[in-house]
């Protein structure tokens, strides 16, 4: 009797600190992976914004930086500080880049630019939600004839090259005289966004019980008081996904932007940022502030709503 | 319009509440019928009947039309069958490397354990930041004289001095393809990933039972599974590929010496540098025709064998 226990014991024992081996081997395992995983991820992001807080003096130096010895946020002071001055040929020698830091009096150029990204993005997001709801609605929610065919003609909107549309949309707005306005920005982006906001409150919309809506219309609700009633307040995750997913691609938006826009009446952060790097004696740390600041405003709603952007990525795929 | 439905017969209300749904829904859809004919439908039409004419903004009086002689001169010119190579191996190579990378972030995002939440909320990160950051950020990482990737190499031992990457012909496309690729990563892991979650448990329970091991389980169970996901992966991946303009602008403007002049840079470059819009619309629709048929046998080839 005892020696049979005995055996099971000091076979359980062998049993725990094998699992418990393998335990750790897992999660030293995992650890590694996801170090890996978030040095690939991050890594570049990182190195960004360490060189944004670097003097010009540190951020030439061989081998880099990797974490700033003296951290500065004098490249992004001067995006609001900078007084109006102009660049002449005196001050741009004084300003020499190679010892100081050339920072272009355009810096300027950044808020209004984030003024002009707002209003289009803002612009564009309502339009998506005007267009998209009803349509997602119809195309979800009655069954009528050309309903398919609609689907499709949509999605397949979705496959042309935005860059297909480049000639004719600047002979359009060029005609519409619309050329370094706002308008022609949300005009167009509303070919890059409109798709697949329809795509995302279709699927969502589909995912909601027909009993729904049928019930409100047996209740005297019309199609209108049913859509704005009853579904609308169902379907907020998918509006919210909508809004982020419009709100980030004109935020974003970098090639209609550089065709369309030619001065800071209508220039969006991305075309402003990219102006600085066009300039070789802008300060590499100034053209790094630049872009982290183009990169906050996207970067901090995509941690902010991860779950709704998540769902909406994947509204449609697992069905293929 | 009530006394008349009141007076008629109850075959006659059923087809109107059909008739009376249809006009609803077309009133629904109206909107967005009207923008997107407006925004999408509308110019890629204007777009192919500019083709069909020599339309060059130094000469915007006389505008003759030529019929197919923009293809022809198109498809006729080195430069264009070379961009059409750069832009397949460009495409090839991203999304090789795209479908790879995120299979295997999905694989680690797919175990429990403690921080994967935040691992997943992280991935995130490439895909909100925008082309123009990405590829600055990038322009920079390469750079000759300061960048982290000569610094890192050198650090490690890996190269005896600084390189020009983005300078060297041979390497350019493939440096642009890696900053791609990064951006592309977290979109396609999602994906692969939500695809890996729908895999039912009792598979791998059955498999495991029958004595399969890890790695038979991965490639009899696993991989199968994700034929949908990985098929959305590479079809999307492949349609932003074939079109990608904002990194070849923002880190090497195509060179050098055109070594990464893909399609869509040509188109830009015939349209706004050359200012030939009829050349210009003659090649988007090619790129534009190329994208739908790359969708199309992609989806039908590996679509059956994946």
């Amino acid at each position: 009797m005892t020696v049979l226990t005995a055996t099971r014991d000091s076979r359980s024992a062998r049993y725990r600190t094998r699992s418990r081996l393998a335990g750790l081997g897992r999660a030293l395992g995992l650890f590694c992976a996801s170090a890996l995983m978030l040095a690939y991820v991050l890594g570049p992001v990182c190195w960004m914004v360490s060189s944004s807080l670097q003097s010009e003096a540190e951020i030439t130096s061989v081998p880099p930086h990797w974490i700033p010895d003296r951290p500065t946020a004098r490249n992004f002071l001067a995006i609001v500080e900078r007084p109006a001055e102009t660049v002449t040929y005196e001050t741009r020698a004084k300003a020499d880049p190679s010892s100081g830091g050339y920072i272009p009096s355009t810096a300027r150029n950044l808020l209004p630019a984030m003024g002009n990204s707002l209003i289009v993005a803002g612009a564009v997001v309502l339009l998506n939600l005007l267009v998209g709801i009803p349509a997602a609605y119809a195309l979800a929610m009655i069954r009528f004839r050309g309903r398919a065919s609609s689907v499709y003609l949509i999605l397949s909107t979705r496959v042309v090259p935005d860059i297909a549309l480049v000639v004719p949309f600047f002979l359009f707005i060029r005609k519409l005289g619309l050329l370094d306005s706002l308008g022609s920005l949300i005009l167009t982006y509303l070919a890059i966004t409109v798709p697949f906001s329809v795509f995302i409150l279709v699927s969502y919309f589909e995912g909601l019980p027909a009993e729904l809506d049928k019930a409100a219309r047996v209740d005297g609700c019309s199609r209108v008081q049913a859509l704005i009633h009853v579904f609308l307040p169902l379907a907020v995750p998918a509006l919210v996904a909508v809004v982020l997913f419009t709100f980030l691609a004109s935020w974003n938006e970098f090639l209609l932007a550089l065709m369309f826009t030619q001065t800071i009446a209508s220039q969006t952060v991305p075309i402003v940022v990219a102006s600085f790097a066009s300039d070789f004696t802008i300060s590499f740390s100034f053209i790094n502030a630049a872009a982290v600041i183009a990169v906050i405003p996207p970067v901090a709603l995509a941690l902010l709503f991860e779950r709704y952007i998540v769902a909406g990525l994947t509204a449609g795929a697992v069905k293929g | 319009m009530t006394e008349d439905r009141i007076g008629r017969s109850g075959f006659w209300f059923l087809a109107s509440g059909f008739r009376y749904d249809t006009r609803t829904a077309w009133l629904f859809l109206s909107p967005v019928m009207a923008v997107l004919g407006a925004v999408t439908v509308f110019p890629i039409l204007y777009s192919l009947y500019i083709s069909f004419f020599s339309l060059k903004l130094t000469r915007p009086q006389r505008v003759p039309f030529v019929g197919l002689d923009n293809y022809l001169q198109v498809v006729q010119d080195d430069v264009f069958w070379d961009a059409v190579a750069r832009t397949a191996l460009f495409t090839v190579v991203s999304v090789t490397a795209v479908a790879l990378i995120a299979l295997l972030i999905a694989l680690l995002l797919d175990q429990s354990f403690r921080g994967r939440r935040l691992l997943g909320a992280l991935l995130l990160v490439p895909w909100a930041i925008p082309s123009v950051a990405n590829g600055l950020m990038w322009k920079w990482i390469y750079d000759s004289h300061y960048g982290a990737l000569n610094g890192l190499l050198l650090q490690l031992g890996a190269i005896a001095h600084y390189l020009p990457w983005l300078g060297d012909p041979h390497k350019t496309l493939l440096l642009i393809a890696n900053a791609f690729v990064w951006k592309e990563v977290p979109l396609a892991a999602i994906l692969i990933l939500v695809t890996m979650k729908a895999i039912p448990a009792d598979l791998y329970r059955a498999a495991t039972v029958d004595g399969a091991n890890k790695l038979q389980r991965f490639l009899h169970i696993t991989l199968p599974s994700l034929r949908p996901g990985l098929m959305l992966v590479v079809v999307y991946v492949a349609m932003v590929a074939i079109r990608q303009f904002d990194l070849i602008f923002l880190l090497t403007e195509g060179g050098p010496a055109q070594a990464s002049q893909v399609m869509a840079w040509q188109i830009y470059v015939e349209t706004f540098r050359n200012l030939s819009f009829g050349t210009g619309a003659a090649l988007s629709y090619i790129l534009a025709l190329a994208t739908f048929a790359l969708a199309y046998f992609i989806i039908r080839t590996l679509g059956q064998r994946l």
